[in-house]
């Protein structure tokens, strides 16, 4: 059956042209000249004050990159990138770590402030705009998410860091929450044990390039114990012309830890398609529990396709210790090419991972992703909820892997993917992995809308609710369930697109 | 992982070419035919697929086909008994198509070599895409089969059997069947033998409009045979096509299948029965296109895994952008009774179509603790009650088939199967 009315006129809210964000903010940057090679690696790790370690780390991973090829198993399309024409980085000028915010240029300032990112924290503690005021809740959509609630927040325009917000009071609970840069001069000794250790530096084509060339990005360590007191998040900002993003993020949660963190994204409208290739690795020790969220929102090219963000992104979560659980949510509505799979490698016993994804593609946008839940110890489970909805003439594509190590006893997996179509010049689909090596495994995998499970619907409709509405209750459910744990400013835009009916789904 | 790597020919694939040489002069054709042969060659000389082709990703036909034996000089394979009493048989002995007729009136018959001399048989004779293997080393080797065309309106009171056997050696066999319009007819294709063998085989099947056809494929081979087929067709306007495929044999098998519904209201029903034992491992791919509007199509798939055998099934339904009010829905449950065994399903679906209804739903569990529990608190002891919850699972496919002898025929195979197997 077709899509509702009520379902089309939201997915025309957030179409390509309606992009609220490509303002460009004109700043003087310094940036690295063109091309790729051994002595621009040095350069970006000079600039970045680096140990010879990390330096040599670097040169491994380009070294390694140059024998590889560009995957192409995706379902995308785009011409071929010349990874030789692209700035690999580039700083606002002065910028090599501001000690307060009085020192970070005005005009940043303003862009971030454009953006609804709030970077001076004391005007959140001051309480000039209290929590859940309704000027930001029934604003336009996007505007201000970040204005209320307390949100620590690490700003990055294009290659640096610009600012980290709550550091001290993050302090006071040790939890340790700086840009990356700051961690390898800081923090040696976490970084060298954990940064590759889940992604390590030849998994894929751009996982190994960001290794190489990586400029900036998140690290977060939280110590044994610790609930972490606020909701972490960095924000990043492509502007540069001609150059690529490639930052890395590190998110540690020792024995016992919690995190919750926020990763947001823009950039300003532009003819050429930009470069996105970030990494991020999340560890959970025993009995830690890490939630990831995302709102991809970078620029999605015009309607007729010219210029965008390529995003070619590699998430990967290790659930290290026993009775760990790691969670992602995204919502994707951004970029011209989708490339990413935030997946959970469920080692430890007794591990749980979550995928819950929405995945809205208009104008010419291409998306393929998924997740990988890969079960390697006993009794581990993992849930994957996707949404897939297609309009104009763009492909959403859900591509994931489940699979059951032989000695992963008792695994158990359950997936549901609903696609929608918009129209009649997209396409939706559904490619699932699931591969089993292991007799007291339990995979349910399904992509039809009339089968959740019978209990739960029976609950709901002898309550008199209607099976379509019961259903997209349901599956809903499983969505908020997480989403409402954002700081609902955050999410105004999730929640619009939860608020999506499932009527007309093609499973 | 996207290293470059110079590859060197396997041994499977040096004995493919070798054997090509050795054989070529052997093979009906004319020069077209020769041409094909040469060009499917060519295919094979680029190496057999990898895991690194998405097509072939849970069956490195490189790493899995360890050797291919050389053809026999003398086949000493005979017809076996057909699955439905009173079948016409239609019978293949090494390479060798040794009937004519099938004594159905409605029913002509000629065969794939004499095709091949005469000309007119090129068309099929190409490999679909760089990686297809099977169409590759089928074009390159194909000896013989049966042409059948089927009379406009005929509605055959008996079944044709269609055997495809060996006694050790290669094999490479091909059968077409045009059921012309408003046709009614029941085709059993056996694929079976004995020693160890290489055994490709391709069926295509047209069915024209209002045409209805079951087509049931019980492959059988050895534990020592490699097997590589492929049934494809093509649906006209409300044409119907039901498909049985039941694996029960072989050491290496992909059993490719291929259907267009391409004509209105066409309606195509597969359903899919694999026992895995031993070493196996069986591979059974489908692509499904549907193009017309209004056609409908569910697909049934139920496996049984032991021992270190592997199972996979990679379905794909594509629905056209013109296909709309497709119905389509598949499901593939397995059973994973070994530890050392797996299952790999990879159901997937393209959609360009916005008002369809799609769905696909895959399984793989062990024997429910309830049920188990249930039997055997009446009494029945866990080997038995576990071979009756596990005949059970398979069986309820084979009863959906409306033909009572069928499915009588059909469950003495699955007898047959669990005696063996335990």
């Amino acid at each position: 059956m077709p899509a509702v009315q009520e379902t089309i006129d939201q997915v025309r809210m957030i179409d390509v042209d309606q992009y609220k964000y490509g303002f460009e903010t004109h700043i003087e940057s310094e940036l690295a000249p063109k091309g790729l090679n051994e002595d621009i690696i040095r350069f970006i790790s000079a600039k970045k004050d680096e140990p010879e370690w990390m330096t040599e780390w670097r040169l491994q991973a380009f070294k390694r990159w140059q024998t590889m090829e560009e995957p192409s198993w995706a379902r995308v399309s785009y011409p071929k990138i010349d990874f030789q024409d692209l700035h690999y980085y580039a700083a606002p000028k002065n910028q090599s770590g501001p000690k307060s915010l009085d020192e970070v240029d005005p005009e940043l300032l303003r862009t971030y402030e454009k953006l609804g990112i709030p970077l001076r924290e004391q005007e959140i503690l001051a309480g000039v705009r209290k929590q859940g005021e309704p000027s930001t809740l029934d604003g336009e959509p996007g505007d201000n998410v970040y204005s209320s609630g307390r949100v620590a927040v690490d700003a990055v325009f294009d290659s640096v860091s610009v600012v980290t917000t709550f550091k001290k009071e993050l302090a006071q609970a040790g939890v340790i929450f700086c840009s990356i840069s700051e961690a390898i001069r800081e923090h040696p000794e976490l970084v060298k044990k954990y940064l590759g250790s889940v992604v390590p530096v030849s998994d894929n084509f751009y996982a190994t390039l960001n290794s190489a060339v990586f400029t900036d990005g998140s690290f977060v360590y939280v110590p044994k114990g610790v609930r972490c007191p606020m909701e972490l998040s960095t924000y990043f900002r492509i502007n540069e012309k001609n150059t690529g993003q490639f930052e890395r993020t590190l998110i540690i949660a020792d024995e016992g830890a919690y995190v919750s963190y926020l990763e947001g994204c823009t950039a300003p409208q532009r003819d050429e398609n930009q470069l996105h290739a970030a990494v991020v690795e999340l560890i959970a020790l025993d009995d830690a529990e890490i939630k990831y969220s995302t709102v991809q929102n970078w620029y999605p090219g015009d309607s007729e396709g010219k210029g965008g963000i390529y995003n070619f992104v590699t998430k990967r979560g290790d659930c290290r210790g026993k009775n760990s659980k790691i969670s992602w949510t995204q919502v994707e509505t951004g970029s011209a090419i989708t490339w990413k799979y935030p997946s959970c490698i469920l080692r430890g016993d007794n591990s749980r991972g979550e995928f819950y994804s929405i995945a809205v593609s208009n104008g010419h946008q291409q998306i393929d992703s998924g997740t990988k839940m890969l079960h390697l110890g006993k009794n581990t489970t993992s849930r994957i909820i996707s949404k897939g909805i297609s309009a104009g003439n763009s492909q959403n594509t859900y591509r994931g892997q489940v699979s059951a190590h032989r000695k992963a006893a008792n695994a158990r997996n359950f997936t549901q993917c609903d696609s929608l179509l918009i129209g009649n010049d997209c396409g939706a689909h559904t490619v699932p992995y699931i591969e089993a090596k292991n007799a007291t495994a339990q995979f349910e995998h399904e992509a039809t809308t009339s089968k959740i499970s019978e209990d739960q619907l029976f609950y709901v409709m002898q309550r008199g609710i209607p099976e379509e509405e019961a259903i997209a209750l349901i599956v809903n459910g499983f969505v908020k369930d997480v989403i409402q744990q954002l700081p609902m400013e955050f999410a105004v835009e999730a929640q619009k697109l939860i608020g999506i009916s499932l009527e007309g789904s093609v499973g | 992982m996207n290293v470059h790597a110079q590859t060197t020919r396997t041994p499977a694939e040096a004995a493919l070419i070798d054997s090509f040489a050795g054989r070529v002069s052997e093979l009906p054709g004319d020069a077209a035919v020769t041409v094909r042969r040469d060009e499917a060659l060519e295919l094979l000389k680029n190496g057999l697929p990898s895991r690194r082709v998405e097509a072939w990703h849970y069956t490195d036909l490189r790493r899995l086909l360890s050797s291919v034996p050389a053809f026999k000089p003398v086949s000493e394979a005979e017809p076996v008994a057909p699955l439905i009493e009173r079948s016409a048989v239609l019978a293949v002995l090494g390479g060798a198509a040794v009937d004519r007729n099938t004594g159905i009136d409605g029913v002509t018959v000629s065969t794939v070599a004499d095709r091949l001399i005469e000309g007119g048989m090129t068309d099929g004779l190409a490999a679909a895409e760089p990686h297809d293997a099977v169409g590759a080393i089928n074009a390159a080797f194909v000896s013989d089969g049966y042409v059948i065309d089927i009379a406009e309106g005929a509605n055959l009171d008996r079944a044709i059997e269609l055997q495809n056997l060996h006694t050790g050696g290669q094999a490479h066999s091909r059968f077409s069947v045009k059921a012309a319009a408003g046709a009614k007819a029941t085709i059993v294709e056996r694929q079976a033998g004995d020693g160890e063998a290489l055994v490709s085989s391709i069926s295509d099947l047209d069915v024209a409009d209002d045409a209805e056809v079951l087509w049931i494929v019980l492959q059988e081979q050895p534990d020592t045979a490699s097997y590589l087929g492929r049934f494809s067709a093509r649906l006209g306007k409300n044409a119907k096509l039901t498909l049985f495929v039941m694996n029960s044999g072989g050491k290496l098998v992909r059993q490719e299948v291929r259907v267009e519904a391409a004509g209105e209201g066409s309606e195509f029903r597969l359903r899919g029965v694999n026992l895995l034992a031993g070493e196996a491992h069986c591979d059974v791919t489908m692509v499904l296109d549907h193009i017309a509007p209004d056609t409908y199509s569910t697909e049934t798939l139920r496996n049984v895994v032991t021992g270190r055998a592997n199972g996979v099934f990679q379905g794909q339904i594509r629905v056209a952008r013109d296909a709309q009010k497709t119905d389509a829905k598949m499901a593939c449950n397995t059973l994973l009774l070994s530890d050392d065994g797996g299952f790999s399903a990879k159901p997937e679906l393209e959609i360009f179509a916005d008002d369809v209804a799609c769905g696909h739903g895959a399984t793989v569990t062990e024997i429910d603790g309830n049920h188990l529990f249930y039997l055997m608190a009446r009494g029945i002891d866990e080997k038995t009650a576990r071979g009756l919850l596990v005949k059970a699972f398979v069986a309820e496919v084979i009863e959906e088939l409306d033909d009572e002898a069928v499915v009588e025929a059909l469950e003495g195979k699955l007898d047959a199967w669990f005696v063996e197997h335990g």
